[in-house]
């Protein structure tokens, strides 16, 4: 009875942390552009023959990354520090 | 340009201001010259706590506005982990600006000139051949962004560039008791709506600020459309009608005007004036529940005003709150932002009914604005024509009104509305900051 509860309430828990909809603002087709006055890059959906990655283009650097569901997922729970010391090593000058 | 080498006229015009205050007399001069904005700067606005913006105005992480204490460019920002930090705006490798729009949403600054980068919060992180060419021997933690000390108050971001200023709380010195008529409407408080109007008008800033401590009189005449016409609840007759409060020393000034007959918060929906009876104090909602215009500021530089506006004229009036920040950069010239402020848990209907009335009477096309800066502009450009350079104006209404004993909020408060005991308080504030060893 115990586990059941426990099972119960751990799928209530997983149900409620996840949004109510796919969030759709800014479209799913892409190219998106996200620019502050620092920076400015294009954003975009790729599809490969057997499955799709996320395309991430900075034309005034001409340098370009292509991030897999796995990879999405774990910038997805980095702390802000992650990207600062990313910076730090890399700070593009 | 230092103040050091302030003339012997102006020395002496001060000292002389000083008495002739308590009598009800202000040189015109001070309205329009180099060395007082120069002491202004120095001795002013180089220690007290300046008005920098609203926590609405950065709601997200990342979210920043630029903005200025005298000539102090200072990044105010949310960073990574939600909190409010400030900074100047300047790269510490050469001096560079690092934010260049007035608002925007960035986790770290980049400088545009060799590349350093600094998280939000002003930490240096990046520098650019780092081993190459410092050979990895700079402190980076020897090099953030200068930080700017600063504290809020019910949503306001100050900041002061005294490291010895006294706090907020004793700054404010009660009057956040008035203040929150502006900041606690309804049981959210207030927010920001949209972002603020900005301009620069040949004005000095002072005559700006002295007309938002309480400066009823000038409304039937400057505004007299506004009554004529029934876009505005009050007569001729009556208007002076009301109470001028101001904290002694302080600086700042609030006017209440009153109507005879206005029902209590005439204007405000029924539900925020319920939300208001939680949130304010049985002091504060006698105090407010019989103003009809509520116009106050903060020493030195930042006011507000509340009041009823009609959006077609003759149909009952909407209150609205309008914030705005008189920011000098030069003798007899200054920038002006101008906020609507809404209450943050009304609808979005009344929100927008508010922001109408507000765009109709204030911001550059706002009537009121216009009736305001056209008169304002003219008493610049006398007080530095060199005829009027000796001359005073006279400042003695109210000059022996005895205090009210009863009032129920906090300060030196009289009756009527109309005087200028708010404003002799300003002067001689002001007086004692420029004419203080800094």
């Amino acid at each position: 009875m115990d586990d059941e509860n426990t099972a119960a309430a751990g799928a209530q828990l997983e149900a409620s942390a996840l949004p109510n909809e796919i969030p759709l603002d800014g479209g799913v087709d892409g190219p998106i552009l996200i620019a502050n006055e620092f920076a400015d890059v294009v954003v975009s959906r790729v599809l490969t023959r057997n499955g799709m990655r996320l395309d991430i283009w900075s034309p005034r650097r001409g340098t370009r990354v292509q991030l897999d569901a796995v990879e999405l997922d774990c910038l997805s729970y980095q702390e802000p520090e992650t990207f600062t010391e990313m910076l730090a090593r890399k700070p593009g000058g | 340009m230092a103040a050091i080498g302030t003339s012997e006229g102006v020395q002496r015009m001060l000292a002389d201001m000083r008495e002739g205050v308590l009598q009800g007399r202000v040189p015109a001069r001070i309205f329009n010259d180099q060395e007082i904005f120069d002491l202004e700067r120095d001795k002013l606005f180089s220690t007290a706590w300046c008005f920098l913006a609203h926590e609405s105005e950065i709601p997200k992480n990342g979210d920043y506005v630029v903005r200025y204490i005298a000539n102090n460019s200072i990044i105010v920002v949310r960073d990574e982990h939600g909190n409010l930090t400030a900074s100047l705006n300047m790269c510490r490798h050469r001096g560079n600006m690092m934010c260049k729009s007035e608002m925007g949403n960035a986790s770290h600054f980049r400088c545009s000139y060799h590349g350093w980068v600094y998280k939000n919060s002003g930490e240096l992180i990046g520098v650019p051949y780092f081993k190459e060419g410092y050979e990895g021997k700079l402190d980076r933690k020897q090099w953030g962004l200068v930080k700017v000390r600063i504290d809020t108050y019910a949503g306001l971001i100050f900041g002061t560039l005294d490291p010895d200023a006294p706090s907020l709380d004793e700054y404010l010195g009660g009057f956040q008791f008035y203040l929150d008529i502006y900041l606690k409407q309804g049981a959210g408080g207030s927010e920001v709506h949209g972002p603020p109007d900005h301009w620069v008008a040949e004005t000095d800033w002072k005559i700006c600020a002295e007309n938002f401590s309480g400066d009823g009189y000038h409304t039937p005449v400057a505004h007299q459309f506004g009554f004529h016409l029934g876009y505005f609840p009050s007569s001729g007759a009556t208007h002076s009608e009301g109470w001028a409060v101001h904290i002694p020393d302080k600086g700042h000034s609030i006017g209440l005007g009153h109507t005879p007959g206005m029902p209590p918060f005439f204007g405000y929906p029924d539900q925020l004036v319920e939300q208001m009876r939680a949130s304010l104090s049985p002091e504060q909602m006698e105090v407010f529940s019989k103003t009809r215009t509520a116009v106050g500021s903060v020493f030195p530089n930042l006011s507000f005003l509340i009041q009823p506006f009609s959006l077609v004229p003759g149909e009952p009036g909407v209150r609205f709150c309008t914030m705005r920040l008189w920011h000098p950069i030069g003798p007899g010239r200054m920038e002006m932002w101008s906020w609507c402020l809404v209450p943050k848990d009304a609808s979005d209907e009344y929100k927008e009914e508010a922001y109408k009335a507000y765009t109709l009477a204030f911001g550059q096309a706002g009537t009121f604005e216009q009736d305001d800066f056209e008169n304002w502009t003219r008493v610049t450009r006398a007080a530095g024509s060199t005829a009027v350079r000796g001359v005073e104006f006279p400042y003695v209404m109210g000059l022996d009104r005895p205090r009210l004993d009863d009032f129920p909020g906090p300060g030196y408060a009289v009756s009527p509305y109309v005087t200028d005991t708010n404003f002799r308080n300003l002067w001689s504030t002001w007086l004692d900051y420029l004419t203080r060893e800094v």
